[in-house]
């Protein structure tokens, strides 16, 4: 009993907005007497949930798969130009007034461009997703590649360490706690990158099921798609802070 | 030597960020001159000269005071739910970390799905504020919440010996405290108001920057496509510039 | 295997831009022999971090020479000779205690000696702490890490910066007397910048005093004290004597800037 008091009670402390927020959902729609077509109830949301699982199965398994590549590749190229403008002073003088351009830039505005680039398939979905990832990489590395322990830099000139030794045992490693923070935010921004691309011009995916459904007013499934979207998108959210997490445990 | 850690003079560091910049704009005009990318990747000169044409100016206009009206709204409307859930969840910590889940999970909430719940509560017209201050309010609840715990302990300890009230806690101490991170939450949350906007647009307002990149692509209108694009990254340029002013006069005098 | 040290007639100026410079060390001369253990000491801002920043090769000195056996200290550093100890230990967060130890040999591409580095974590007294990280330790054990780490690749010139300053007084005595016993192991020409008369007293074989900027020495004292010291050497009345002298030395200088007696503070 006391357990789970204990249990409810941690359950309404983190969780009571939301239950709000699901509560006036319901009686919004119920009061208003909405058409379905209008606005579902959550409750037949996850009736349709339940009711055609592959449906959505299929479509997350796209859309995750879309994220997971673009943010793999995102954060890769991010890193190693980080890591290349670190070797090189010209580098990185020519590109971080780039970097700060473009990072003020809203990068969903490119959607289309990309779209008529690389056409309307999955490719334009990546592309998508390795740009929003690409940035916070970049920029997280290069002022992590830069953020080293006090005194350790004079230690590893005194210790007459060459350029590798001072990239890969001192750089390198200092990045990482920045490098976790892009992680996160890319890993955020990845799914719902994703999403947008698809809902532009996908052809599968959780995005698309959103637009296709919307269009044939079927708007349970459209709700369904957008709920599975979250779940996912605060998944890979919740796996990059816990990352984060311990490599500052770690690194102090 | 010095990889990694050299620290050019001011005006060597300015040389390089313009031949950057400069390179990036001949490469542009180089794949759009030589068609290296297509059709669809026009010379810079092209988007320019669209830009300039004074022909040009009303309908992009049009589109652009529709678009920073939307925007100016939902940032606005941002501002007073973020600040006001963060400074009710300081003043009421029982609410804290509910108000916290609440906050990440309206953040993860795909924008294109606002979309269509806006649609249906509010108008086709105010869906573009609506979710441009979903993004906004958003971004400025983490800023504000982490700005008003950063007063130290010794001040905080200091007004409660000194008897004062929680409120005037909160005017002598943590809302000064906070306004360092509150500008820079101000800052990045200009983008994101703007992304909210055109994303909003894209779920049929009548006019607005978001209307003409989809009826551009869609009619293979590829000079005005970039020629938007250029104009709403412009204009996310110099609001963002203007509030990063903001944010180091904020942290000059507070941090 | 233990070099010297010239330090000649060495200029340091740093620019602050904007046209104005700082004079840091004006002409200074200083020789170490091999084996010595040399302590300088003087008010914040004489220059002594500078001198020793010079010999191991972070600055270039503006007008005259340093040399460590005839050769720049830069080839020195270059050939992994050299070893060093910060005020704030510089040990890296993500490492342990036993790879921040190595860390020297593998940025000299030289294979560790695992009974040597046991060794050398015994001799610092760090022995079953092999495997903690920097933040699980007391400031004292930090500064035992450092110093281990300093003498890892058996340098021919020790250089420390203030390695107990940040330590308080209690530890901070307890490291000179680890110090000595270890040098007296080891003989390595030390340099020793310190705020601490007692400590200089206690550890070197000879005292340069530095006066307040611009930088130069007004006191070159020889301390023979026989080795090995002991703590009761800290009570005789000669160790009291050089130390009254020297804290006059100090005096004009540190009235403003900071207590000197009683060990004195970062």
């Amino acid at each position: 009993m006391n357990a789970i008091g204990r249990t409810a009670v941690a359950v309404l402390r983190n969780g009571w907005g939301i239950l709000l927020l699901i509560i006036v959902w319901q009686a919004w729609v119920t009061a208003m007497n909405f058409n379905a077509i209008v606005m579902p109830r959550p409750l037949g949301v996850l009736q349709d949930l339940i009711g055609f699982p592959e449906v959505y199965w299929k479509n997350a398994v796209y859309t995750i798969g879309a994220a997971v590549i673009g943010l793999v590749l995102g954060m890769a190229l991010g890193t190693g130009l980080a890591i290349l403008a670190w070797l090189s002073d010209v580098l990185e003088g020519m590109l971080t007034p780039l970097t700060v351009l473009f990072s003020s830039v809203p990068v969903v505005t490119i959607i289309p461009i990309v779209a008529r680039l690389l056409g309307y398939d999955f490719s334009t979905v990546l592309a998508i997703v390795v740009i929003i990832c690409f940035f916070p990489a970049f920029v997280f590395t290069t002022s992590g590649l830069k953020a080293l322990p006090a005194g350790a830099d004079d230690l590893f000139r005194v210790l007459g360490a060459r350029t590798p030794a001072r990239l890969l045992r001192l750089a390198l490693p200092a990045a990482v706690p920045n490098w976790s923070v892009a992680l996160r935010v890319a890993a955020g921004h990845a799914v719902l990158g994703a999403m947008i691309a698809e809902y532009l011009m996908g052809t599968a995916g959780l995005g698309y099921l959103f637009a296709e459904t919307k269009s044939d007013f079927n708007m349970e499934r459209a709700f369904g798609a957008t709920a599975v979207a979250m779940v996912v998108s605060i998944l890979f959210f919740a796996a990059a802070l816990a990352v984060e997490r311990r490599v500052k445990e770690r690194w102090n | 030597m010095s990889r990694g850690g050299a620290n050019r003079s001011g005006p060597a560091r300015a040389a390089l960020g313009i031949a950057g910049l400069l390179l990036f704009l001949c490469a542009w005009q180089a794949i759009g001159y030589y068609r290296l990318a297509g059709l669809s990747w026009p010379p810079l000169t092209d988007v320019i000269a669209l830009l300039a044409d004074p022909e040009r100016w009303p309908l992009l206009g049009r589109a652009l005071s529709a678009t920073l009206a939307a925007m100016t709204a939902g940032y606005l409307l941002g501002i007073v739910l973020g600040l006001g859930a963060a400074v009710g969840a300081h003043m009421f910590p029982i609410a804290h970390p509910g108000t916290d889940r609440l906050a990440a999970v309206v953040n993860s909430i795909p924008s294109i799905a606002l979309g269509p719940v806006f649609i249906v509560f509010l108008s086709r017209e105010s869906t573009a504020a609506a979710i441009a201050a979903a993004h906004a309010a958003f971004i400025i609840y983490v800023a504000a919440s982490s700005g008003l715990a950063a007063a130290s302990r010794g001040h905080r300890d200091l007004l409660v010996v000194l008897g004062a009230s929680r409120l005037s806690r909160l005017r002598h101490l943590d809302l000064p405290a906070s306004l360092p991170s509150l500008s820079t939450g101000l800052k990045l949350a200009v983008p994101a108001a703007l992304i909210g906007t055109i994303i909003g647009e894209w779920f049929g307002a009548p006019r607005g920057l978001g209307v003409l990149i989809v009826n551009a692509m869609q009619n293979f209108q590829i000079a005005l496509l970039w020629s938007v694009v250029v104009l709403i990254a412009s204009t996310s340029l110099a609001l963002y510039s203007a509030l990063s002013l903001l944010e180091r006069a904020c942290y000059a005098r507070f941090a | 295997m233990t070099a010297a040290i010239h330090v000649d007639r060495a200029r340091k100026t740093f620019d602050l831009g904007k046209g104005k410079s700082v004079e840091a060390l004006a002409g200074v001369s200083l020789e170490v022999r091999p084996g010595e253990f040399v302590a300088i000491i003087g008010p914040s801002g004489c220059g002594k971090s500078t001198i020793l920043r010079l010999i191991g090769s972070l600055e270039e000195p503006t007008a005259g020479t340093v040399t460590i056996d005839g050769r720049p200290p830069r080839e020195l550093a270059g050939a992994h000779r050299l070893g060093v100890a910060f005020q704030d230990h510089a040990l890296l967060p993500w490492l342990s205690v036993w790879q921040n130890v190595t860390l020297p040999l593998q940025v000299a591409g030289v294979k560790p000696d695992d009974a040597k580095i046991a060794a050398l974590i015994r001799l610092v007294g760090l022995e079953g702490f092999e495997k903690a990280r920097p933040r699980q330790l007391s400031g004292g054990m930090r500064q035992r890490a450092a110093i281990a780490r300093a003498l890892v690749l058996g340098p021919e010139v020790l250089l420390l910066d203030e390695p107990f300053a940040a330590l308080d007084a209690v530890t901070r005595r307890y490291m000179n007397i680890e110090l000595q016993r270890i040098w007296t192991e080891s003989r390595i020409t030390t340099l020793l910048v310190t705020h601490g008369v007692d400590e200089a007293l206690f550890l070197a074989d000879r005292i340069v005093v530095m006066s307040g900027r611009p930088g130069r020495i007004i006191e070159n004292l020889d301390i023979d004290f026989p080795r090995p010291r002991m703590p009761a050497l800290m009570r005789t009345p000669a160790f009291h004597a050089l130390y009254d002298h020297l804290a006059d030395l100090l005096e004009p200088a540190a009235a403003e800037n900071e207590p000197v007696a009683g060990g004195g503070e970062s």
